[in-house]
């Protein structure tokens, strides 16, 4: 996987291409439109992350200017949050938008869920049963049973289960799950979604041995098997 | 390239007041003159005539001392003293009987009458002859000139004097403009506490003042708002900053287990997501401050969003062992996210001040202003719990604003949820409230109809 980073700020292009390389990309840094669009049209990338606020030629130039010849997905990083900043970025062919200051683990999750999107088309469906574990989700029948015991989860508790099975290994922060789970999609002051895991957690893991759930501090909440069996 | 006209009061006037001056005093001389002359000219028919019914009667006249007198010495005394007169006398068969010729004159300046009269001949008998009158009427001609250009010249000077005079007025009139402007290029915005004058000031222009007045004392209170809000801002970012920094150099100043230095990282991180919340909150506060508008494009019931935000709130419901009811329904044109939003709000603060196993309750209303086919709205939500003071019940909706310092649950809440759901019912076009009494607080926005 190659990705090609287009952010003017120094250090965070750094940090960036450090985390991500970590994660196992292959990244190229450009600190301006010009370079940017030059590395963009010549070599092949499997995405760009894209800054909207860059010196000279703007992000939305550099985009508009790629989508003449290629099609790269293009993830768009904007600080403005004004509607129509997204809007733009969206109708200029960008295929997602991420607000700074934004969670790196959140980065790191749209950048995947665009590279599955990519690769959807070919791969097979994907499972209605999930597993980790002694967890089990079916997502048809909508249970879900640990250790042979069926757990009684509301409805919204079934959601945020299913999505960190899903996703399981990853780190998703509060705002991604109130955005996916609850569709609310603004960065609350409240601590609802703590509470909600917290929740979660006495009746998935209290009951039993070895706990899923995990809180990764300043970052969000990770389900992953950690037992050493 | 021409400016475009811009309307110049003060000339506008006095050109005005020219114009209406000629106009007036040009009317004025047209009028006397044509009395005058009409006047004049009925004169001297009624002369002529005067002067025919005497000459009848001289020539006529079979007086003893007439007819010892020639014709010529008859009239010769009759024209005595009138120089403007002129007569000609014929008999029948075209002799000349006595002849007193105008000097040459343009005839358009004569008056001239011929009729019959009758002659007594030498031998003392009446005999029919044809005499003719001239006038001269040079004299009332010059007499009409001479009116005329005063009537011209005094219409002239008079207009002149008389926009002269204007302007003077119009000028005088408009000297507290003028001087209003004096005064708006004094206001500062250092000086917030100063106001334009209006003593003295004409009764027309104290509407502008007083409102111009009005918008400096908003302005004033926006500001100053401002000002406070600008500290608060550095005040609430300075103590994540100061507990950053500190306990960044701690962990530097000697070798650490990466336990440890982890611990540190992950508490850093805790406070930079809170101060990442503030300056968004912040930002989104700021873009409600220059005018943004909410976006009311579908049309939803608000019971549905309620609902879907009670949803959001069920763990927290639950854990405090709290009722939520919702209470009547309204259709209208919202931004559903940004109602989202400020529900969230509303919720947050009733489940953190609400007691263990009451009810909370989200009320919708229609709000009807009467002027749109469509109501409005009010979302409330009440809570039982600890009544707010009613000092504090103003001040609930300003930025950082917290009624007691040790209500807040610290790092959850930094006291600007209730100036985003103000901001958020502003961009609605509507207001929020709040009351607090016999234990029950009620919190609430309310926006018109988006049909205006």
């Amino acid at each position: 996987m190659r990705l090609l980073l287009i952010e003017d700020e120094i250090r965070l292009a750094e940090y960036l291409r450090k985390g991500l390389a970590e994660e196992g990309y292959t990244v190229d840094v450009a600190h301006d439109g010009i370079d940017g669009l030059h590395l963009a049209t010549q070599l092949d990338y499997d995405l760009l992350i894209l800054d909207g606020m860059l010196p000279g030629i703007d992000g939305f130039a550099v985009l508009a200017a790629l989508r003449q010849s290629r099609s790269t997905p293009v993830l768009m990083l904007t600080a403005r949050t004004a509607v129509e900043d997204r809007v733009r970025g969206l109708q200029g062919g960008a295929d997602d938008y991420l607000l700074k200051p934004f969670a790196f683990s959140e980065l790191v999750a749209r950048i995947q869920v665009l590279m599955r999107r990519r690769g959807t088309a070919q791969s097979s469906p994907e499972p209605t049963v999930l597993k980790i574990a002694d967890l089990e989700v079916d997502l048809i029948r909508r249970k879900a049973i640990r250790a042979g015991t069926r757990l009684e989860l509301t409805a919204k508790e079934f959601n945020l289960l299913a999505l960190l099975l899903r996703r399981h290994g990853e780190v998703l922060s509060r705002t991604e799950l109130a955005s996916q789970v609850w569709d609310m999609n603004f960065d609350s002051e409240t601590n609802v979604v703590e509470v909600a895991v917290r929740r979660l957690r006495m009746k998935v893991d209290q009951p039993f041995e070895s706990p899923l759930i995990h809180t990764i501090r300043g970052m969000g909440y990770v389900l992953e098997d950690r037992s050493t069996s | 390239m021409t400016a475009p006209q811009v309307p110049h009061l003060a000339r506008r006037l006095s050109s005005w007041l020219a114009l209406l001056s000629m106009l007036g005093l040009g009317s004025v001389s047209v009028v006397v003159f044509a009395v005058f002359s009409s006047t004049l000219a009925a004169r001297q028919q009624e002369t002529m005539n005067q002067k025919r019914d005497a000459l009848v009667h001289v020539l006529s006249d079979a007086s003893v001392e007439h007819r010892n007198k020639s014709i010529g010495h008859t009239m010769d005394d009759f024209l005595a003293g009138h120089n403007d007169f002129f007569i000609r006398i014929t008999d029948t068969e075209g002799h000349v009987l006595f002849d007193r010729r105008p000097p040459d004159i343009d005839p358009r300046q004569t008056l001239t009458r011929t009729f019959e009269v009758q002659v007594m001949a030498d031998t003392g008998a009446l005999q029919p002859a044809m005499a003719t009158l001239t006038m001269d009427r040079r004299a009332d001609d010059a007499l009409l000139r001479v009116l005329a250009l005063t009537l011209m010249f005094s219409m002239v000077a008079g207009s002149v004097i008389l926009s002269l005079v204007g302007r003077w007025l119009v000028r005088r009139g408009l000297s507290p403009i003028q001087s209003l402007v004096t005064q708006t290029a004094g206001l500062s915005a250092r000086d917030l506490h100063e106001r334009l004058d209006e003593r003295g000031l004409p009764q027309e222009l104290l509407p502008l003042v007083r409102q111009f007045n009005a918008l400096l004392d908003r302005l004033a209170g926006a500001y100053r708002q401002m000002e406070s809000f600008n500290a608060d801002v550095a005040h609430e970012l300075n103590t994540p900053l100061a507990t950053l920094i500190s306990s960044s150099e701690v962990a530097l100043r000697k070798p650490r287990p990466v336990a440890e230095m982890q611990e540190v990282l992950e508490s850093n991180l805790e406070d930079l997501r809170r101060m990442a919340g503030i300056v968004n909150d912040m930002l989104f506060l700021s873009r409600a401050d220059k005018g943004q508008i909410a976006e009311r494009a579908e049309v939803t019931s608000l019971r549905e969003i309620a609902h879907d935000v009670a949803e959001f709130y069920e763990a927290v419901i639950l854990d405090a062992d709290l009722h939520l009811d919702i209470v009547g329904d309204v259709r209208a044109a919202v931004d559903v996210s940004l109602i989202r939003r400020a529900l969230s709000n509303l919720l947050s603060n009733a489940t953190r001040y609400a007691e263990r196993g009451s009810t909370i309750i989200i009320a919708i209303e229609p709000s009807w202003d009467g002027s749109s086919r469509e109501a409005g709205a009010v979302i409330s939500v009440t809570n039982t719990g600890e009544e707010i003071e009613q000092r504090h019940l103003k001040k609930l909706f300003d930025r950082f604003y917290r009624a007691d310092e040790s209500r807040q649950q610290a790092h959850q809440n930094h006291g600007l949820g209730l100036a985003i759901v103000q901001a958020i019912a502003r961009m609605h076009g509507g207001s929020v409230h709040a009351e607090s009494r016999q234990g029950r607080t009620t919190i609430g926005m309310e926006f018109p109809s988006a049909l205006h």
